[in-house]
């Protein structure tokens, strides 16, 4: 089980990825970089979300694989459709 | 003498592996709240993926399109359900121990932060309704008003399943079994992962 400190710095982590990746509009110039900047951003957040709020990094590995390589392979696909 | 110890004492066993199986590992909340979970995460990966293609196929109208929208609405939402998710996990936890009352609480402050969800998502058709813009007027804004609204139903949804089980914790009914629980935790939890990848889509990119 968590501790309140680690869910907390979980949200936090969330938030500032959150904040980087609007910002990031602003200031990355280069479209592949940019896409693939907030498309990783995507990624990380979603291993957030399972690992922690879900509370999958203690389950078994085959659902926490699932719910990860979701949040991999769909940002990865639409990386793919912009870029390609 | 640790549990560890004496249990690879008594069985050549690797310390690690008998690490592994006293944490006991287990998927939280029901299995069959896990199917519909992928059932839905699949719908909306087929959205998503839609949504990308169609961009690609109309880039100019789609880019002129996404500048009608509100970065800032779209930023607000996804602070206001990321913080959600923070107050329903640490309703879970505080139910793991047994802490009926600050389990409500956090699950009503939860529940008050998604209602801004559901403020500034109205707001957006509002907007976008009194500029003339509809689900017809081009491609681009017949997937923005389907797939934001479909998510809007699905964070509706979440918060009938939280209310619901903040209904029953007030009824003493996770004291033992507290799957129903953590079943509707990670609903909710889903629904935020959802956003998480719509709003760049929409949004950002």
């Amino acid at each position: 089980m968590l501790t309140t400190k680690q869910t907390i710095m979980s949200w936090l982590f969330l938030i500032i990825l959150t904040l980087v990746s609007v910002y990031a509009g602003k200031v990355l110039d280069n479209n592949l970089v940019f896409i693939t900047t907030v498309l990783l951003i995507v990624f990380l957040k979603g291993q957030q979300i399972t690992d922690i709020f879900m509370e999958l990094r203690d389950a078994p590995r085959m659902w926490r694989l699932l719910l990860l390589s979701y949040v991999f392979i769909i940002p990865t696909a639409i990386c793919a459709i912009y870029l390609f | 003498m640790s549990n560890t110890v004496i249990v690879s004492s008594m069985v050549k066993i690797s310390e690690s592996h008998i690490n592994e199986l006293l944490k006991n590992k287990r998927l939280p909340g029901d299995l069959a709240m896990w199917f519909f979970i992928l059932a839905e995460l699949t719908v909306f990966a087929i959205f998503f993926i839609g949504f990308a293609v169609a961009e690609q196929l109309n880039s100019e109208m789609f880019i002129a399109s996404k500048a009608k929208l509100h970065p800032v609405a779209g930023l607000v939402n996804t602070l206001a359900l990321i913080t959600s998710s923070l107050f329903v996990a640490l309703s879970v936890s505080a139910i793991h121990l047994g802490n009926v009352k600050k389990s409500i609480n956090l699950l009503i402050i939860s529940q008050c932060i998604a209602c801004v969800y559901l403020v500034v998502k109205i707001w957006e058709y509002h907007f976008l309704f009194s500029i003339g813009i509809d689900i017809e007027t081009n491609t681009f804004f017949t997937l923005y008003f389907l797939i934001t609204f479909f998510h809007f139903m699905h964070v509706l949804l979440g918060m009938v399943i939280l209310m619901l089980i903040g209904i029953n914790t007030k009824k003493g009914a996770y004291k033992e079994d507290i799957s129903g629980f953590e079943s509707g935790a990670c609903y909710w939890h889903m629904v935020d992962m959802l956003w998480i990848i719509l709003f760049p889509l929409i949004y950002i990119i």
